[in-house]
């Protein structure tokens, strides 16, 4: 049994990065330094999707996302001439929009964990063809309030071994770390969400402490 | 009953970061413990939980707003440089204090003499003494000190001689003294990028 390949995968957009296609980029890039600066909107259609996502999932919020992929853009664009073709793209993108986000966050601050959205949780009185799908936003709403309070180190590693799909030794070159404490890092969040979760909803028994 | 060495493991080898000795020994504990099973089985639902929250939100419209929202940007023209605005605080500063000594100036019509050895009341003395023998009375201080540039005094500390008796080719501060209505006062303002000349050079400072 390998737990791994039985997790669930949501989207395309989750591949890892060295099954990703580096002619993509590479050819974007070169028609970019050639003077085709429309050659920038292709190298966006490649990427947007998976920028716009890990935006989100580190900074949890829908327009600050925006404004972190935005600013991932503009800076890739003004440092590709120091992108040597050959290298993975994305995990350049990758590292500039994780940086743009911690940026990003420490303008922000430390935000409270809006609890409004959870308010229903042990509630029960709902109808009953729409209990499945209440459950499921309150699930989901559980699992991004774990995802908040944890420390911010553990979430980025957390987002780019599990959803983004790097491997521990991809994710620590991004974050200069070594792979043992991105390891440790993601592993600490992994329990600690279960655990969140474990404490909030009825309906798993036991587990972890 | 769960095992704590096994539960420790457990987030590592939910997505297949245990080594393969540590995955196997893990698992064939599963095998055995119903109860570290379960707790492994709720670690695999919440990672699948996370997945499933954490679904990107965006669509097609998103990342085409996105896209515009870039190639907008960068197509804009570069901003106009930030203007110097370093000269025109300083022409103004020195407008203003232009202004400033010449005002000053102007009500005292002549400058109040350098004083000499002595105070205040004695230097008043001195002053009014071929008028009359009644000494007079102190002028009352204006609301603010008054000023009256001085000579631009060079004093003699700052030529320095060789010992042949040439003079030293070097540059002078910028000095500028004034005396307020206060003849015991006397403000001096010197200037020099480098440090001030000794007041008392010696043999040894001359090359």
């Amino acid at each position: 049994m390998c737990p791994a390949t039985e997790a669930v995968l949501m989207e395309g957009e989750l591949s890892s990065l060295p099954d990703a296609p580096v002619s993509g980029p590479d050819q974007a890039i070169r028609r970019l330094r050639a003077g085709d600066r429309e050659a920038f909107a292709d190298l966006m259609g490649l990427t947007e999707a998976r920028v716009l996502a890990l935006a989100w999932r580190i900074l949890g919020d829908r327009h600050l996302a925006e404004d972190a992929a935005q600013e991932t853009y503009l800076r890739a664009f003004r440092s590709l001439d120091h992108f040597r073709l050959g290298e993975p793209f994305e995990a350049w993108l990758i590292r500039i929009a994780v940086n743009v986000c911690r940026d990003l966050s420490r303008k922000r601050g430390q935000q409270p964990v809006a609890l409004a959205s959870l308010d229903g949780l042990e509630a029960g009185a709902t109808a009953p063809g729409a209990e499945e799908a209440v459950l499921l936003d309150q699930r989901r709403a559980l699992v991004r309030q774990a995802l908040a309070t944890l420390p911010q180190g553990e979430r980025v590693a957390l987002v780019l071994r599990d959803l983004e799909g790097l491997t521990s030794e991809e994710a620590a070159r991004i974050l200069g770390l070594r792979p043992a404490t991105v390891r440790s890092q993601v592993a600490s969040a992994r329990a600690k969400v279960q655990a969140h979760c474990a404490r909030r909803l009825a309906a798993p028994k036991g587990g972890r402490p | 009953m769960t095992h704590p060495h096994v539960l420790d493991q457990l987030p590592l080898w939910v997505e297949g970061d245990l080594t393969a000795p540590e995955l196997e020994a893990v698992e064939r504990h599963l095998a055995a413990c119903p109860a570290c099973r379960e707790a492994a089985d709720q670690l695999r639902q919440s990672q699948a939980w996370l997945r499933e929250a954490l679904a990107s939100p965006f669509g097609a419209e998103d990342r085409a707003r996105l896209r515009a929202s870039v190639m907008a940007r960068l197509a804009a023209p570069p901003p106009a440089p930030r203007r110097f605005l370093v000269p025109s605080a300083l022409l103004a500063a020195a407008a203003v204090l232009v202004v400033a000594v010449l005002t000053w100036n102007r009500p005292q019509g002549k400058p109040a003499p350098l004083p000499t050895a002595g105070t205040g009341p004695e230097f008043t003395s001195r002053a009014t003494a071929g008028a009359t023998d009644i000494p007079a009375p102190a002028p009352p201080l204006p609301p603010r000190v008054r000023l009256a540039r001085a000579a631009h005094a060079q004093a003699q500390l700052q030529v320095r001689q060789r010992p042949d008796g040439t003079a030293l080719p070097r540059r002078e501060p910028a000095r500028l003294e004034f005396q307020t209505a206060d003849p015991t006062i006397r403000i001096i303002w010197l200037a020099q990028a480098t440090p001030l000349p000794d007041p008392n050079p010696t043999l040894e400072e001359t090359p």
